[in-house]
Order: C-alpha cells, then sequence, then structure tokens
C-alpha cells in the first residue's frame, strides 16, 4: 500500500470532488472494517498455500499493523483509494498471482542488511 | 436525454453536411469533413492526376470547421477546441461527461472515430488537477484523427470508456499503475506493468529517480529480498569541463576596447 495516497488534496477551486465510493466517513470505515475481516478470514489459507513459516497471531499482527499506518487518514476519498489498493492486494494473494517472496516482503525487516550507524562501521562499508 | 438532443442537431446540420457523402461514391479519396469539395481549392485526382495532398492551410481550416461542429453538438461538455501548431486537433472536455463525449465521436456519421489509437495520461504537478488524460482516436472512414483532453486528480475516479472502445481496457490498467488515476467501472483494473508488492506509481513526477526499493537475491535465504535504496552519498553536481587548456592554438581572447584616442588638437588647447 503506497503511503502517497494519503497525503489529502486541499481545498482547490474549480477542482471536482466527488465520492470514489463512500459518501461519508461511516461508509468508509464500514469498507475498511469489511477489508480487515477479509484479510484476518485470509489468514489460515495464506499461511498454507505460500508455506509461510509463521504463526497464524504474527501473521494477523503483521495485517493489523498495516491497517493502523495508515489511520491517522480522515480524507475519505483517501480512505476509499486505500481500501481499492488493499482489495486488489488481497486478490492477489488468494490468486496466488503473488510468489513466496513477495508475501514474505511482508516481513523484510528480517532480512535487511543492517547498516552501520557508528562513524567507522559506516566508512568501512561504503561502497 | 443528450442523445436525443444532439439528434436533432445533426438532423438539421445534416443538410448541410450531405454533400461531402456523395463524395465517398466517386471513389476519390474524401479529404476533410468539411462540405467544400475540390473545385474551389484544389484540382480533383483523375486517372492522370493522382491525388496529392492539400494544403496545410485548406487542412488547418476544415479541422477547425469540424472542431467548431463537435463543440456546437455538445456545448456543456466541450470546454475548448484547439489546434496545434502541427494541424492536430484537440478537444478539452469535462471529465465528468466523457463518455457521452466520446459516443458521440464514435456513433455519429460525420465522425466516425472508432478507432482508439492511444490513451495515456500527463503528470503536471503544478495544476490543481495535475494529471491530463488523452484519448487519441482515428477515424477510418474519414482518414481523421482526434485528441480528446481531460483532466483529473489523484483523488478523483474517472468513468472508464471499456464499454465504448474495450480496447482501451488494457490502457486504463497502464494509467491507473503507471499513475494511479481510478478508472470508475473498469470490469478489470489491476495491476499490468509493475511487480507485485510495487509501492507507488512509477510515471508521477514525484516519484524518486532511484525508487523507494532495490531488488536482490539472497543466498541465506534463497529468495530475492527487497531493501530500502540507499545511496552512498548524495546527488552531485559535475563540473566536467578540465582545468588545463586543451587547444591553446585556438584560445579566444577577447580584444580590449582600445582606449579613446585623444586628438592632437584638444592637447594642443
Amino acid at each position: 500500500m503506497s503511503s502517497l495516497v494519503g497525503r489529502s488534496v486541499g481545498s482547490l477551486k474549480n477542482v471536482p470532488i466527488k465520492p470514489i465510493m463512500s459518501a461519508n466517513p461511516t461508509e468508509a470505515r464500514r469498507r475498511v472494517l469489511t477489508l480487515y475481516k477479509q484479510w484476518y478470514r485470509a489468514v489460515p489459507k495464506i499461511i498454507t498455500t505460500f508455506k509461510l513459516p509463521y504463526t497464524k497471531e504474527r501473521l494477523q499482527n503483521r495485517i493489523r499493523e498495516e491497517f493502523l499506518k495508515n489511520s491517522h487518514i480522515r480524507d475519505v476519498r483517501a480512505i476509499d483509494m486505500l481500501v481499492i489498493k488493499g482489495e486488489m492486494d488481497l486478490q492477489e494473494t488468494l490468486l496466488k498471482w503473488k510468489q513466496e517472496c513477495h508475501m514474505k516482503e511482508l516481513f523484510q525487516h528480517e532480512t535487511a542488511i543492517r547498516q552501520p550507524t557508528d562513524f567507522l562501521g559506516k566508512f568501512f562499508s561504503q561502497k | 436525454m443528450f442523445l436525443v438532443r444532439s439528434c436533432t442537431r445533426l438532423a438539421r446540420s445534416r443538410a448541410s453536411y450531405c454533400a461531402q457523402s456523395h463524395l465517398l461514391k466517386d471513389g476519390t479519396k474524401l479529404n476533410s469533413f468539411s462540405k467544400s469539395d475540390y473545385s474551389s481549392d484544389v484540382t480533383p485526382p483523375t486517372d492522370q492526376i493522382p491525388a496529392v495532398r492539400a494544403s496545410s492551410s485548406i487542412v488547418r481550416q476544415k479541422l477547425l470547421e469540424f472542431g467548431d461542429y463537435v463543440a456546437e453538438c455538445l456545448p456543456k461538455y466541450v470546454q475548448q477546441v484547439q489546434l496545434t501548431y502541427t494541424n492536430e486537433l484537440e478537444v478539452m472536455i469535462d471529465p465528468e461527461y466523457i463518455i457521452p463525449v466520446i459516443t458521440f465521436l464514435r456513433d455519429n456519421t460525420l465522425c466516425q472515430f472508432t478507432n482508439l489509437s492511444d490513451l495515456t495520461a500527463v503528470d503536471v504537478p503544478t495544476r490543481p488537477c495535475r494529471f491530463e488524460i488523452v484519448y487519441n482516436f482515428l477515424s477510418i472512414p474519414y482518414n481523421q484523427r482526434i485528441r480528446v483532453k481531460t483532466y483529473t486528480n489523484e483523488l478523483t475516479a474517472l468513468d472508464s470508456i471499456c464499454e465504448v472502445h474495450p480496447g482501451a481496457n488494457w490502457y486504463e490498467r497502464e494509467v491507473w499503475d503507471m499513475y494511479g488515476v481510478f478508472f470508475r467501472n473498469h470490469p478489470d483494473l489491476r495491476r499490468i506493468l509493475t511487480d507485485y508488492g510495487f509501492d507507488g506509481h512509477p510515471f508521477r513526477k514525484d516519484f524518486p529517480l532511484t525508487g523507494y526499493y532495490e531488488i536482490r537475491f539472497d543466498d541465506e535465504q534463497q529468495r530475492i529480498v527487497r531493501d530500502p535504496v540507499e545511496l552512498a552519498q548524495e546527488f552531485r553536481k559535475f563540473d566536467l569541463s578540465s582545468p588545463w587548456e586543451v587547444f591553446p592554438n585556438y584560445r579566444q581572447t577577447p580584444e580590449l576596447p582600445s582606449p579613446p584616442e585623444v586628438s592632437s588638437e584638444e592637447e594642443k588647447k
């Protein structure tokens, strides 16, 4: 899910403001919850199809993190856009268009190369 | 309701445009949309004389007439009609009414733009509506092209024209993938060029040139992993001109202006 979507477009003149799907925040919230439930229920299937070495709770927590990452967004249209992207993501996952490596990217911080933070470490590791 | 209204307009204007359709029966090449035939402007092609291209001023005039005709038929939807420097007709329309305009251009007897040759977008972040969506159409019976332009921003959905032109399906998927413009009522809107799990829309101007992630194969994990892009140094501006003089023989020394000569008479005074 892109982080750029959350940026709200201010009130501009001559710019049409029309809802994408939801007419009000309540409706948008309902869509988000529906999507979250779909992801939540799909967790056991995802683990078996992608042979993920993680427990059910671990993946559920990770999915919740992804949702909470965008919890600050209040613009209804931005929420709709994120829901649309999340639905596409779920489709790619459930129909197994994604491969294992794409699913494991959710846990990519485990495989990331640790960048040295001290001065000499940075100096030695530079390319 | 719109169609009915445009039909009545058509019926009214048909009488004046009827002369044009007869040209087709002669087997001659129909040049443009306007009613004026070859006799006044150009020598008509015969068996001995091959058909030649009309001069650009004539083409320009005919395209302008046709643009005015479209704008008169769809006064509410067409915001501006313009001709580019290279004589390409451009019609700027309201994003609300893409489908009626394109249906008109496809189904009207005098337009028949049945072929969607291209659909793409342009990103200009400084505008209030940063994306410009461009449709290019080809009318095969008249051998004419038209460009329809409209606008949108990141959070405004456009109507998909897949029902009018089924060929727009993949073009719209591409625009969605590259620019993030959402098309309403598209039959199968999903990514087409980027990898699964790809973040962002690469053709937007605010997408970094280096991307967000770099991909490598990890031997320990035995799979592809993504790392955030980290550059060893910041972007540098290189001064590529050499500090040494390479061709001293061709050195150009600016000639200093000679000091104004004081005339001898003034000196005497």
